[in-house]
């Protein structure tokens, strides 16, 4: 016992790992910021960096910028609606409305402590039911994937504004962009065109840039006559009565995160968007609609996907495989620096566990210093003039894209989706439900042509499968109770009822 | 409850039907990965979804029925025009066209010198004039991608 | 007397500066190097715990990418349309040498020059706990009786369970539904739930949950039993005509373009020999489950060669492909 409390106190207590950590958090704010670097990427660059480190210095960095990388998508959202990471993209709905009221200090001042309270509860969860979360993610079928998918698609209905035609419209264009590729299976080129550049399919992030970045360049360039907002800075920390009023819904969101990161084959891109569902279908009388700066649709996203880091790291750290792509460049750290990590690591090398843990709480109290200080030079961007933000975006937009693959064709697909996300946001279309589509639509094919096979390809089995086995009925009964909440039947139930 | 009836756009109508138009050709080049149509295939989702994106268009198509035209707009030719004054406006093109010469020279000068060119042309047009220092923003900006990309991150830029 | 000192120095400061010129044509600068699959994954790890030591010995900067997708199609085709000075390097696994085959592109290994074959991986199939197998010879008897019931993990078309599954139906009968998965990764994940009845698997990604007793091994694919894995039996006692395709496991190697000059590719070579050989790396390829073979010039072409035509010919034979391989011009084993 006393072994597991100096494991977990390990990282505050040395002046080394303290300073790691604090650097790693702040590196990776800014990584996380800037669209097209990833967190991923920065952790696999380090492993090259850290090589003839010490174990604890390398992992204390690589969490620190894990930590600090998620919450940095939020940033770059709030302020100029292009999310950094796709993780980001739910935040930007109702942070960039709020900017655009001069309220960006106080959107990230509330974002910030949102992102700590979710970490805190997902680094909670993780030290306290770790194993068992994780044989909870490991009976998940592919039949289950498949039915978070669909769960997932439901939520087109709170992404798609005015028409749900648009919306459905719109899902349905993201995930054939999702499609394009390789298929896993059969190798066979799928609506490549015969081309060579496409047969590793089109990066989500290439789509995210080009229909937030490129098209809100494009749109702000027709309304090149509006000057920029005013910021208010005066009010950053959010005041303890706001935080006490969002806590309860703070609270399950970061639930649903640390589940949805736990599970391997889902992340934070996919917790957060849930979140934000989950705040639009509980929050009925938010201050201000949904969509247009309601704290509620911040709060929601903000706190999922950081608590999603904890969720990530409880299939590591049990069983040595990756909750995320983050993770899974984090296990080949700690094969090269020589551990073996496995369902052995937390019976060989507790203190690897505990050390993780203490570590990721102390990443989060760095990111709360660190998020709360420098918002005001921050939310100076909003007030840039558009004639030098404008050409700037495009160019960030470019060495984003770049820098994923260093692939120029993907530079010009950035830049067709711009254009195409520009037309799209004209004629009353919504960026959310596509990159939902992008998101869904591979773990849709994957998981539903995995669960076929698993069956023998015979769709009586398979839809036996979704309501004989408890874990799946139980998901299914919610997209039941989701769809007959949603559907135009239940309106038009109310409204003979509300007639008699 | 009175709902107000939502105005036509400018050349949204055509739009929509380039949407139905590319669905099409989405579903016949998803017809073509397996000739056929099967449960279970490398081909089944992207029919599926070509099917969902043909019907929602011409639900789009059919919704415009309920909507009014501008008044204003009396023919084909007219609308024609009011759509172009709305989205071709001169800084739109220039910015347009000079994006794109941009990324044409990524490839054949180098990023940061097509950078440099892009950016400072970009802030003198737009700030009118400025020459002094629309340049020294854009070298300010070159700087930070340099330190940033290429000596932190270590990302190959072209 | 300080002022020929001054001079003394500086000459010789000069000279060394000089031959350290001469020494340091190649490499002037930074090297790309191209991972062709994913970060995280086998060749990724291999890759960059084999780096630093190249580093050192070259004394300059590796910028490693990772350019997954398209089976590594993606990442060879980029490095091979890259100028041929060897400032791009590939660093790839076994399956451009199935290309034209699978029909995914009409390029191999033999496209450009192979540096080093580091190693190759061991193979092992693996099944849960819980399964009422305990060698493959009972899982094949069970699978013979009951056709295309048991389920096996996959890759997709071109990874390795679907070689490891057509050598076995090149020699017998394995009528199964396979499942398949984005990677080792989710395919361990899959059969640590149950949701698969087994998967053929490189070492590397298993060997902890096998000696955790998460998962459990059923053969290894070789004649002998290993070190490392006691009391898993060698395939050939299930199946013993798989002995003539043995020794087989995927493997990782550095490529350059063909056209890169003869003296960089010497330079390349003898850095690669000594880093693969380094201490450091082969504890690491140890403790990772791969064998290491370090292998360059002609012997990494013999390599290359005899692998392509072993495994062609085997997924040939068990109707995995279409194309045949003698059209290819891949001589018979």
């Amino acid at each position: 016992m006393s072994d597991t409390f100096s494991y977990l106190l390990m990282a505050w207590l040395d002046p080394g790992l303290l300073g790691l950590t604090a650097l790693g958090v702040l590196a990776g704010i800014y990584i996380g910021a800037i669209p097209g670097l990833s967190v991923t990427m920065a952790v696999s660059i380090l492993i090259s960096f850290t090589f003839s480190w010490d174990i604890n210095n390398a992992l204390a960095l690589m969490v620190g910028i894990y930590v600090g990388g998620v919450y940095g998508g939020s940033r770059t959202a709030i302020l100029l609606n292009i999310p950094g990471a796709p993780s980001a993209v739910t935040t930007a709905f109702d942070g960039y409305p709020l900017a655009q009221k001069g309220e960006a200090g106080k959107a990230i001042g509330l974002s910030t402590v949102m992102s700590v309270i979710g970490g805190l509860i997902g680094v909670a969860v993780l030290a306290a039911t770790a194993p068992h979360l994780a044989d909870l993610a490991l009976q998940f079928a592919p039949r289950d994937y498949f039915l978070i998918a669909v769960m997932g698609l439901l939520l087109v209905s709170s992404l798609s504004g005015k028409s749900l035609a648009r919306g459905i419209f719109s899902v349905a264009l993201g995930a054939t962009i999702g499609l394009v590729g390789m298929d896993m299976v059969t190798a066979q080129p799928r609506l490549t065109m015969g081309s060579m550049e496409l047969l590793g399919g089109i990066h989500y992030v290439v789509v995210m840039i080009g229909l937030f970045g490129v098209a809100e360049a494009f749109y702000q360039l027709h309304n090149m006559a509006k000057v920029p907002v005013k910021q208010n800075v005066d009010k950053i920390i959010p005041p303890l009565n706001m935080v006490l009023k969002f806590l309860p819904l703070s609270l399950r969101t970061s639930i649903i995160g640390v589940v949805v990161g736990a599970l391997p084959g889902t992340g934070g891109d996919i917790a957060s968007l849930f979140a934000y569902d989950h705040a639009k279908r509980t929050v009925k009388n938010p201050e201000v609609p949904f969509g247009e700066g309601a704290y509620e649709g911040l709060v929601a996203p903000e706190t999922a996907n950081n608590a999603a880091v904890g969720g990530a790291y409880v299939p590591m750290l049990t069983l040595g495989m990756p909750g995320d792509a983050v993770t899974a460049v984090m296990i080949g750290a700690l094969v090269i620096h020589g551990l073996n990590p496995g369902p052995m690591l937390m019976i060989e090398t507790p203190y690897i566990f505990w050390f993780t843990v203490g570590n990721l709480a102390l990443a989060n109290i760095f990111l709360l210093v660190f998020g709360l200080t420098g918002i005001k030079l921050f939310t100076k961007i909003v007030e840039v003039p558009k004639a030098i933000m404008i050409p700037l975006i495009l160019v960030l937009c470019v060495v984003g894209t770049y820098s994923l693959n260093s692939s120029m064709t993907e530079v010009y697909w950035m830049l067709g989706f711009g254009i195409l996300g520009y037309w799209l946001k004209m004629f009353g279309f919504q960026m959310g439900p596509i990159i939902l589509g992008v998101i869904l639509g591979p773990l849709l094919d994957e998981s539903y042509r995995q669960a076929m096979s698993s069956v023998g390809n015979s769709s009586g089995d398979f839809l036996l499968g979704l309501v004989t086995n408890p874990l799946s009925l139980v998901l299914t009964s919610v997209i039941v109770l989701v769809l007959l909440g949603n559907s135009p039947l239940k309106g038009w139930l109310f409204t003979r009822f509300k007639r008699d | 409850m009175i709902k107000k009836i939502e105005r036509v756009r400018a050349g949204e109508k055509v739009f929509d039907w380039l949407l139905l138009l590319f669905s099409i050709g989405v579903l016949f080049e998803a017809y073509r990965i397996d000739d056929g149509l099967r449960l279970n295939s490398a081909g089944s989702f992207p029919i599926g979804l070509a099917l969902i994106m043909i019907v929602s268009s011409l639900a789009i198509l059919f919704s415009h029925r309920r909507k009014q035209r501008d008044p204003t707009i009396l023919n084909a030719a007219q609308e024609f025009k009011v759509f172009l004054s709305e989205h071709f406006k001169t800084h739109i093109i220039v910015f347009s066209i000079v994006s794109m010469m941009y990324l044409a020279a990524i490839v054949w000068t180098s990023f940061y010198i097509s950078t440099f060119i892009f950016l400072a042309a970009m802030f003198v047009y737009y700030r009118q004039g400025k020459i002094i220092s629309s340049l020294l923003i854009a070298s300010l900006a070159i700087a930070v991608i340099y330190v940033l990309f290429t000596m932190v991150f270590r990302v190959y830029l072209p | 007397m300080t002022k020929p000192l001054f001079t003394q120095m500086a000459i010789a400061i000069g000279s060394i500066a000089m031959a350290g010129g001469a020494l340091a044509d190649y490499p002037e600068r930074n090297i790309q190097g191209t991972i062709q699959w994913g970060a995280g994954g086998a060749t990724d790890n291999v890759i960059r715990s084999l780096t630093p030591h190249v580093e050192e010995i070259l004394d300059t900067t590796i910028v490693l990418t990772n350019r997954a997708g398209g089976t590594g199609v993606i990442g060879m085709n980029h490095v091979m349309r890259q100028r041929p000075d060897g400032y791009n390097i590939l660093f790839g696994a076994e399956n451009p040498q199935l290309y034209p085959l699978m029909g995914l592109a009409d390029f191999t290994y033999d496209d450009m020059h192979a540096i080093n074959i580091i190693g190759q991986g061991r193979v092992v199939i693996a099944t849960h706990p819980n399964s009422p197998f305990d060698t493959f010879s009972e899982l094949l008897e069970y699978a013979q009786e009951n056709p295309g019931e048991l389920r096996m993990g996959g890759t997709g078309a071109g990874g390795l369970p679907s070689t490891i599954h057509a050598m076995i139906n090149s020699v017998s009968e394995l009528d199964v539904r396979t499942v398949t998965f984005g990677g080792d990764g989710p395919g361990v994940t899959a059969m640590l739930g149950e949701h698969i009845d087994f998967m053929p698997l490189s070492l590397s990604a298993v060997a902890e949950q096998i000696r955790a007793g998460r998962l459990k091994g059923l053969a290894v694919l070789g004649s002998e039993e290993l070190e490392d894995l006691p009391d898993v039996p060698p395939i050939t006692e299930a199946l013993p005509e798989l002995e003539s395709f043995l020794p087989w496991g995927p493997f990782w190697g550095v490529f350059v373009h063909k056209d890169t000059p003869d003296d960089v590719k010497a330079t390349l070579e003898e850095a690669y020999e000594q880093a693969v050989a380094s201490d450091g790396f082969q504890e690491f390829l140890a403790n990772f489950g791969g064998e290491p073979l370090n292998l360059s010039g002609e012997e990494a072409q013999q390599y290359l060669d005899s692998w392509q035509s072993v495994t062609a010919w085997s997924m040939y034979e068990a109707d995995a492909v279409e194309t045949s391989p003698e059209e290819l011009g891949i001589p018979r084993p």
